[in-house]
């Protein structure tokens, strides 16, 4: 079976909504020494192996590692790109851990590097490039683009997650107020983080509910910003990560499940998914994921937690499918702080998608935080000594779920 | 916040920097030719002509989706049973969109729904009817389909879905509330 697998560092750019100051591989070198100086014993020339991504189109440039080997350090290396929408850096992240636990000789550490340069590009280009062939489809058998644009002008990413969240609300019995909380909770942790994107440490959740709707139950409040960033991740193998880090992240479990669709269908069929907040993708991966690190409990077994949230409705869900908490109790665990930075099982601390959303980065920042987390590292750091962190990445049209479970103890169980 | 970022990094790359320039660029993105398969289309569309509902069903799992998918995604098989569905629909999901309107320029409130048509397991997006209140919509609020005036044999012969009376318990429990 594979080699045990280490997170020996992780680094982060400045993000922010415009990086005028920097272009694009400017930014993700960026990522890269802060990466590096995390763990001073080594350099550039140590590491085998790359492995990057980020959101196509996005930028316009759309295969920005052609321009990009020279700046990350990897000339004459084995380079990889990975992108997979939304759970790209979850992806990339996953690539990484692969490319280290298959054993190729001579490939021992990787850096994994996922980055978005949003400013530069139009996202909702990007996105309709996406989905574009589908609302053809549609077009061709027989409904007008004009009402096609309306029934889909919610938007992309928030149109669907609105679908999402008016569906939990409905399940759940939760109010505006629930999700406002939520917010608040994300940007008062951003505040506290160097990285971060929206830091708002005097946010309440009235001010919250003041902003108009940009789709009903989201209100522009509680949507994440569009952001510059990059993140890189240091994969490595246990005697060498030892060496590198004081303490050494043991990747105990990786899953990346995918669902079908939900909203909108292939070739204008109907949509498989009837309810999008139920998530089985979500169930699936923690499944595998917590069945790979041996854990039983996740509940009691998991000390930090990172979730994919864009969208405040999409925390309290992702932390219910993931068995974090019960069905229906996570506005509960928000009310009564079980969730803030001293209780009991902290959830985003830095911030989350929700405060930083450099698409292509996101979901590599989310295992990258909490292996930090573990290590002592981060920005925000839980008072509490973190044992076992969790990251988690979500896309697609609602059906793409990537996980990461991490460890300071390696999980020997299932070899 | 460009000016203020604090440039910690790139000590081995690069020593000094010049601000970075902001190139205004534009492309003409091209025309692309888009493949779909009708092959499970072709019937259900001709259906519709009729004023008849059809839904595709997996042999396998018994799922029907409507409209048909050519690929059951439980069972990797092709669903080859027709069944009839009823004109009734429930709401899956719906979200408001606030949409400006061009003419007047007023922001127009209009609820957006997944409906999923009864006896089918899939669900559709598609448009209420005008005179819906938006804030009435609710998750289960039973439907009915409008047809269009001449049938075309498209999609767009669903012209949108009147809500019925709605009898379920549920619904008397709201009211009590």
């Amino acid at each position: 079976m594979g080699r045990q697998v280490c997170v020996a560092s992780a680094g982060f750019c400045e993000h922010a909504s415009k990086r005028s100051d920097v272009n694009m591989p400017e930014l993700v070198s960026e990522a890269i020494a802060d990466c590096l100086a995390k763990v001073p014993s080594i350099g550039i020339e140590d590491i085998d192996a790359f492995v990057n991504g980020n959101m196509p189109a996005f930028e316009g440039a759309n295969m920005p590692e052609l321009w990009m080997t020279d700046w990350m350090g990897a000339r004459n290396k084995p380079l990889m790109r990975v992108t997979t929408g939304g759970t790209t850096g979850g992806s990339v992240a996953i690539a990484g851990y692969y490319s280290v636990t298959a054993g190729l000789p001579g490939i021992d550490t990787v850096l994994a590097v996922a980055f978005e340069q949003q400013s530069q590009g139009d996202t909702s280009v990007g996105l309709a490039s996406v989905a574009y062939g589908e609302i053809s489809c549609l077009n061709s058998l027989g409904i007008p683009l004009e009402q096609l644009s309306r029934l889909l002008s919610a938007g992309a990413a928030i149109g669907v997650a609105s679908y999402q969240a008016t569906n939990y609300m409905r399940r759940s019995n939760i109010t505006e107020e629930d999700l406002a909380r939520v917010v608040v909770h994300n940007r008062h942790n951003a505040a506290k983080n160097w990285y971060a994107h929206l830091k708002m440490p005097n946010l309440t959740i009235e001010d919250v509910l003041d902003t108009p709707y940009i789709s009903f139950p989201l209100r522009y409040g509680m949507v994440c910003p569009a952001s510059d960033g990059v993140c890189a991740m240091l994969f490595t193998t246990e005697e060498k990560a030892k060496d590198m880090a004081d303490i050494p992240v043991y990747v105990n479990g990786v899953a990346s499940v995918a669902n079908e669709t939900a909203i909108l269908g292939y070739d204008g069929a109907g949509a498989g998914q009837l309810d999008p907040s139920e998530q089985l993708g979500a169930r699936r991966s923690s499944e595998l994921a917590y069945g790979q690190a041996g854990i039983s409990f996740p509940r009691k077994e998991i000390d930090y937690a990172e979730v994919y949230s864009p969208f405040p409705n999409q925390e309290l869900m992702w932390v219910e499918r993931l068995g974090l908490f019960e069905e229906n109790t996570a506005t509960e665990m928000y009310k009564n702080g079980t969730t803030a930075i001293n209780g009991e099982l902290p959830i985003n601390c830095s911030g989350g998608v929700n405060s930083t959303n450099a698409i292509g980065a996101s979901a590599m920042e989310r295992p990258a935080e909490a292996a930090l987390q573990i290590m002592g590292k981060a920005g925000n750091q839980v008072p509490r000594t973190v044992h076992t962190s969790l990251g988690h990445g979500w896309g697609g049209a609602l059906n793409f779920v990537t996980l990461m479970v991490m460890s300071d103890e390696p999980q020997r169980k299932w070899r | 916040m460009s000016k203020m970022t604090r440039r910690k990094s790139m000590e081995y790359i690069k020593k000094e920097y010049a601000r970075t320039r902001t190139m205004p660029a534009s492309w003409y993105l091209n025309s692309y030719k888009y493949k779909y398969n009708v092959t499970h289309m072709k019937p259900f569309l001709d259906k519709l002509k009729e004023g008849k509902l059809v839904g595709l069903q997996c042999s396998n799992c018994n799922r029907v989706s409507f409209p048909p998918k050519l690929v059951c995604g439980n069972c990797l098989i092709k669903p080859d049973r027709w069944v009839d569905l009823r004109e009734t629909a429930t709401i899956a999901t719906y979200t408001i969109t606030y949409l400006k309107d061009e003419a007047t320029g007023k922001i127009i409130e209009k609820p957006i729904a997944c409906i999923r048509q009864d006896g089918c397991d899939t669900t559709i997006i598609t448009e209420l009817a005008p005179e819906i209140n938006y804030e009435d919509a609710y998750v289960g609020m039973p439907l009915k389909i409008h047809w269009a005036d001449n049938l075309e044999g498209s999609l767009s012969d669903i012209k949108y879905y009147d809500v019925i009376d709605d009898k379920s318990k549920d619904m008397a429990l709201r009211e009590k509330k």
